[in-house]
């Protein structure tokens, strides 16, 4: 593994889409899945906590992702162990630490794990084929969302700003999942708290990317939210519920 | 702001929703008349009284039943497209439709 | 003058005398404490004419010192119309009067008031309308003389953004019966949020007396106020105004420089009630107020309102007025009760009591002021007839204030935003509520009940029906409710005309008595008439004052009930709103392809295209048309690349894909070999074309589409739509985001993609034209399509989004020793018009069809169904009426004809120019434009009428213009 001071997304042909706006905010780089992940921002990791625990937001595109689509989907995804909910938009957390994510009775999204194996979602693509799997489609969640991480006991009132869906933790518990406009533009809100902090992936259009972390970022100002590597969200994550 | 049940979402502003018009039958586009045709793609039926309406949920893709009455503006109830629209629709004979 | 009207503490709740604040009115500067609204500070000071008056520019004053009344607007720098008696005073501020000529004491266009008698309701559109250009002329005039306050167009909005707010009960209004309400409401369960326009909760409580002894709402308001503030089920939204209620229970709340949109479950309306003014000459002379304003003087901001007051009652609460100035330092020299005889409740007892001077069926003649106009002096009073007029010998009382304690009208625009509605009782000369909507819950004064024992009821039973109605056990009602009553507090005093006029009805719009009357014999005499007619309430108070005293006058002048006279409409927004407030953050969604930063670091001018960006060409905006020129030549003799990312693609995918690839586009798709692209078409169910595209076949059960750059959205839709009917087994998905693409096009470009694919055959025959692989392009899984939108041999690489940057890199590299350079969407537009291939929505309008875009050969007729296709068959039947063709001009030397520049023929117009330009690679003007049917035929020739009506001749050309054989594309 190449030296930390040494990583540079742009060497990597896969890229975050908002990589510039990160160096722009003087974040270090570590290697995930063949590319640049955030790790820190420069501060100490003391820092970085208290922040992911107040608000801040995190960029995760580059670990892996995929979708499973079509009328035969979920049956497809939980034979090939993919554990699922029984209810529309709730996510399940897999022994891994991915998090399947039943967005329809026609359509799951595999999160890989802040681990960033990236196991579950690798074997999910070549275990598919178009001949073999009857009703299930794979989505290429990975290209066509961005996907970046809120966190932190401020950040249901940030979301109030952008988000007409009240997704304070009272209302909003673990698992569920919000399909709805943020800032103007369709994500998917799903609550995953880290160690007892809340927290939310926020998935939405990659094309969007550098829009809506301009939006958060407008939005968490006033809370003192600033954006935290991904080396905070593993620690928060690591700490016991 | 209106609130709209979406079946597979539950409610939400309808600020996230794109109206379908109303639900009408097509009529046999190999068999019926010009006029009909013109009055199926052109008209509005403009009824006052309980009708239904697609409504398509564009967060989710999701399209949807909903019975509103034109009167009140009431949404007396919504539910999934497959409740009305169960069976494939065939327009010709499976040779010619290709695929299956 | 040094605050001398500042009364001690307890008076003056909401200021904070350790915290002087100084700022200047009229150039002239005042000291005020924090807390202190700009009205109450100046008044402190006795300063007490605010502002000019809307069409006599009389001067004006305190009124309501409630933000109720228009007569408190002053300009604040940056912003006009500010409410003197709502903004706080902040140090240093720069406050003037508006609407004046010299200076705000001394206004040349007081002048206005003498000719009133000349300029009756109607006077502007009966003086100017004729002769027809009248108008024109004196618009000029009366528009410098009209409008209020200055708008600074150099002021820069502050930083104004929104929340969304969600609870279960929100209570708009914090008095007694708000707050009684929120607690009830809370009690239950309920997640309350409590919206008061005021600073500090209380309402009435804070400034109001309800008995002879004010302690018992000092205590309450204490009190409630500390059960509020400890209860965690409820959030307290102060100083915020619910400006509208809209449906299912949404209230757009403003506060500071945020817009909140809460959204409950059930609403309480607890927005109480507000005074009317007495209508009698000269009743808008600075120092005549409503009893409720000089209440809120003394006890809100401490300030002694005058030195000697007329109470001129109807009601009981005069009576309290009376023995709050009293308490304040002021004389009363007496009270004039329109009522025949005194008031018999506890404050009119305590008022009788102290012994003041009680004129009982008097009324008042007129106002009488200082030279200017600047201040009431005292007043004229007379007992009252048997009719109720102010008749007998007249009393001249002095006096330097003027209390109207003459009745009220709920304040109730929630009610009528929500769908409920109020209507004139004759019992209690009020308005009240007829009918509410559901989930909406009124409770306190707007909902008739001033007793405060009957207040708090009302609360509790509305916060607890709210809490049932929002789906919360809020347990049974225990006590009863108590009936409305407010026959004490409104009294339907007769209104009479004075000979001199000035006994205004509407302040804002300066419209006295006569000029109701003058409306309603001119047959305006319904309120909706009227209002329009004599712009009754429709100035900045919106009718709070007005409208309750106009429908009386009209009621009399017709010899009708009130009722039929009727009620106008309150709409959002409930108070002063600005547009930053709406505006908001104005995120405005924008989509950036993952090239983006590349075009941006190679000096690309970007522009909008539907939701995304592109780059329109490579170069400074000056160097535009040498840019686009040295694009189209590097495109033409060696290699560009164009980033087609915003084009769309859909995967379709399922046994039923190619069924339903054919009944969702024109063509057939059937026999599409797999490996292979075909054009698409599609049409909605009126036979006009929507859009268009490519099909490639990568699986029997595989195609991948494309659609126009921004019409992916609506196609999706549709394609859903339609399957959510027809049932097939198909599974359509959007992956629009989820591809980049780049176009690789030119000559040279099978040698550029050599050097960077090796597992696809790239020779002629092993990937000919229109042919689709899958393979590694820079080591990156690419879909390749053999496709030609520019004419030349080319290819257009799609990889996953998170790739498109190094793949972008990867080509540019590759083609550096070929004289490889990105091109933008202008060379790319020339590129194709050149090649004749139209663009849907530019070359294609709302109606055109296939057969008149020259599309026919892209329709599989014999299929049996598309969408479009009985539109389709019809128009075939009945025939086209214009046809899209190439054409080119006569005149080489001709000017370029624009878009929509009209093919004429004589003084008719036979269709349009979608496109043209000079192409320098044909050396002559190539375009596209809808003819007639029987001028289609290559040689035919026809009229464009261009720029300044000259007329050039186009010629038509077969298409395509570039290249007739293809050979260069399928090389």
């Amino acid at each position: 593994m190449a030296d930390a001071s040494t990583i540079r997304p742009a060497d990597r042909p896969r890229r975050s889409y908002l990589y510039r706006v990160l160096e722009a905010g003087g974040a270090n780089f570590m290697e995930i899945n063949g590319a640049a992940v955030a790790s820190d921002f420069g501060g100490t990791a003391g820092d970085e906590l208290a922040t992911a625990r107040g608000m801040a937001i995190a960029d995760l595109s580059p670990l892996s992702r995929i979708g499973c689509k079509g009328s035969g989907a979920l049956d497809w995804a939980r034979a090939h162990g993919v554990t699922i909910g029984g209810s529309n938009n709730t996510a399940h957390l897999q022994p891994g630490g991915e998090l399947a994510a039943r967005l329809a009775d026609t359509e799951v999204v595999v999160l890989d794990g802040l681990k960033g194996t990236g196991a579950l979602p690798h074997r999910i693509e070549t275990e598919w084929s178009l001949d073999g799997a009857d009703g299930c489609y794979l989505v290429n969640r990975q290209g066509a969302n961005f996907w970046f991480m809120a966190t932190g006991a401020h950040a249901p009132e940030m979301f109030a700003k952008i988000c007409a869906v009240d997704l304070r933790q009272a209302k909003f518990p673990a698992g569920a999942i919000a399909q709805t406009p943020v800032a103007r533009t369709n994500c998917i809100v799903i609550r995953a708290d880290l160690g007892g902090v809340p927290a939310w992936h926020l998935l939405g259009d990659s094309a969007s990317a550098e829009y809506q972390w301009g939006c958060l970022a407008d939005a968490m100002g006033e809370f003192g939210g600033r954006p935290v590597g991904i080396d905070a969200l593993r620690r928060l994550g690591a700490r016991p519920e | 702001m209106k609130i709209l049940n979406c079946p597979l979402n539950g409610p939400r502003n309808i600020s996230e929703f794109v109206y379908g018009g109303e639900v009408t039958e097509m009529p046999d586009p190999n068999a019926c008349s010009d006029a009909e045709w013109a009055d199926y793609v052109l008209m509005e039926n403009n009824t006052a009284g309980v009708i239904r309406e697609w409504w398509y949920h564009a967060a989710t893709a999701y399209w949807f039943v909903a019975e509103r009455n034109t009167v009140t503006d009431e949404v007396v109830r919504t539910y999934p497209a497959g409740a009305l629209f169960k069976e494939r629709v065939a327009f010709g004979p499976p040779t010619e439709e290709g695929g299956r | 003058m040094a605050q001398d009207n500042r009364l001690p503490p307890p008076h003056g709740l909401l200021i904070d005398r350790d915290k002087p604040v100084s700022f200047t009115f009229e150039g002239r500067r005042y000291e005020g404490f924090a807390g202190d609204t700009i009205a109450s500070a100046l008044a402190a000071n006795g300063r007490w004419v605010l502002s000019r008056s809307f069409k006599y520019h009389r001067p004006r004053g305190v009124l309501t010192m409630a933000g109720q009344d228009g007569n408190s607007l002053v300009q604040l720098p940056g912003e006009p119309n500010v409410l003197a008696d709502r903004e706080p005073i902040a140090p240093d501020m720069a406050v003037t009067g508006q609407n004046y000529r010299g200076s705000l004491d001394r206004d040349r266009a007081s002048v206005l008031g003498w000719f009133g008698k000349f300029m009756p309701v109607g006077f502007y559109y009966k003086a100017f309308y004729k002769p027809g250009n009248a108008f024109k002329f004196w618009e000029r005039i009366i528009r410098a003389m009209t409008g209020l306050g200055r708008v600074d167009l150099t002021a820069r909005p502050g930083y104004c953004d929104k929340a969304y707010g969600f609870c279960d009960v929100a209570v708009v209004g914090g008095g007694p019966a708000g707050m009684s309400a929120a607690l009830q409401a809370a009690e239950a369960g309920a997640e309350v949020i409590l919206v008061d326009e005021n600073p500090a909760l209380g309402g009435s409580l804070a400034y109001a007396r309800f008995d002879g002894d004010r302690g018992r709402a000092d205590a309450l308001r204490a009190d409630l106020a500390a059960q509020v503030a400890a209860h965690p089920g409820i959030t307290v939204y102060a100083d915020a105004v619910a400006q509208a209620l809209f449906a299912d229970n949404w209230l757009p709340v403003a506060r500071g420089n945020r817009m909140y949109r809460i959204r409950a479950r059930a609403v309480v309306a607890a927005t109480g009630s507000m005074e009317q003014h007495a209508v009698f000459r000269n009743n808008d002379l600075p120092g005549v107020m409503m009893g409720s304003a000089a209440q809120r003087l003394i006890r809100l901001y401490g300030v002694k309102p005058g030195s000697r007051a007329v109470v001129v009652a109807a009601n009981d609460d005069g009576y309290g007025v009376a023995l709050d100035l009293a308490e304040a330092g002021v004389d009363i020299a007496a009270i004039v009760e329109l009522r025949g005889k005194p008031g018999t409740g506890p404050m009119a007892s305590a008022a009788v009591a102290s012994g003041f001077r009680v004129l009982p069926g008097h009324g008042v003649k007129e106002a009488r002021a200082s030279r200017g106009h600047r201040h009431v002096t005292g007043i004229a009073v007379a007992p009252l007839d048997g009719d109720g007029k102010p008749t007998g010998p007249e009393e001249r009382i002095a006096c330097d204030l003027v209390c109207m304690s003459t009745g009220h009208a709920p304040n109730a625009p929630l009610i009528y935003h929500g769908g409920g509605a109020l209507a004139y009782d004759g019992e209690t000369a009020m308005f009240a509520i007829k009918s509410l909507p559901d989930h909406l819950f009124a409770a306190g004064s707007v909902n008739g009940r001033f007793n405060l024992d009957a207040v708090l009821a009302d609360g509790r039973h509305a916060g607890r029906a709210a809490a049932r109605d929002a789906g919360l056990d809020a347990g049974a009602d225990s006590e009863a409710l108590a009936d409305r009553e407010a026959a004490n507090q409104s009294h339907a005093f007769p209104m009479f005309p004075h000979p001199g006029g000035k006994d205004f009805v509407d302040f804002d719009e300066d419209l006295q008595y006569a000029d109701i009357v003058h409306a309603t014999l001119e047959g305006y005499d319904d309120i909706q008439l009227l209002k329009r007619y004599s712009t009754v309430g429709m100035g900045p108070s919106q009718g709070r004052h007005s409208a309750v005293a106009a429908v009386r006058i009209a009621a009399k002048a017709t010899g009708r009930p009130v009722n039929a006279v009727g009620t106008t409409t309150t709409r959002p927004p409930v108070g002063p709103l600005k547009f930053s407030h709406l505006a908001g953050r104005a995120f405005e969604p924008v989509r950036r392809t993952p090239m983006h930063h590349r075009h941006l670091e190679a000096g690309a001018q970007m522009m909008v295209a539907g939701p995304w960006m592109r780059p329109a060409w490579y170069g400074a905006p000056a160097e535009r048309d040498t840019a686009i020129r040295r694009e189209v030549r590097s495109v033409r003799e060696n290699v560009g690349l164009i980033d087609v990312s915003t084009l769309s693609g859909l995967e379709i995918r399922g046994p039923d894909a190619a069924a339903f690839m054919d009944r969702m586009y024109t063509f057939a798709y059937r026999k599409q070999p797999v490996g292979r692209a075909r054009y698409v078409l599609m049409t909605d169910e009126t036979g006009v074309v929507i859009d268009d595209g490519v099909a490639c076949r990568f699986h029997d059960r595989h195609y991948y589409v494309t659609a126009t750059t921004g019409g992916v959205d609506g196609v999706y839709r549709t394609m859903l739509w339609h399957n959510a009917q027809w049932r097939l087994d198909v599974d359509v998905t959007n992956a629009t985001a989820a591809w980049c693409g780049v176009n690789l096009a030119g000559p040279k470009s099978r040698a550029v993609l050599q050097r960077v694919c090796r597992d696809i055959d790239l020779s002629p025959g092993g990937f000919p034209y229109m042919g689709v692989r899958m393979g590694r392009v820079a080591d990156i899984p690419c879909r390749v399509l053999r496709v030609g939108f520019v004419g030349e041999l080319g290819y257009e690489i799609h990889a996953p989004a998170d790739h498109g940057e190094a793949l972008w890199d990867a080509l540019l590299e590759a083609g550096r020793d070929f004289g490889n350079v990105p091109f933008g969407v202008e060379a790319q537009r020339l590129l194709r018009l050149e090649k004749g291939h139209i663009i849907v929505g530019q070359d294609t309008d709302g109606v055109a069809t296939p057969h008149e875009a020259g599309l026919d050969w892209a329709v599989a007729g014999t299929k049996p169904y598309y969408v479009g296709k009985r539109a389709t068959l019809i128009q075939k039947q009945a025939g086209i009426t214009r046809r899209l063709v190439g054409f080119t001009t006569i005149d080489p030397n001709a000017p370029v004809p624009e878009e929509c520049h009209l093919v004429v023929r004589g003084a008719e117009i036979l269709g349009r120019v979608t496109s043209a330009c000079r192409s320098e690679t044909l050396g002559k003007v190539v375009g596209l434009a809808y003819v007639a049917p029987g001028q289609a035929e290559p040689g035919s020739r026809f009229d464009i009428k261009i720029q300044g009506g000259r007329i050039i001749e186009g010629e038509v050309v077969p298409l395509p213009f570039y290249d007739p054989g293809n050979r260069r594309q399928e090389m």
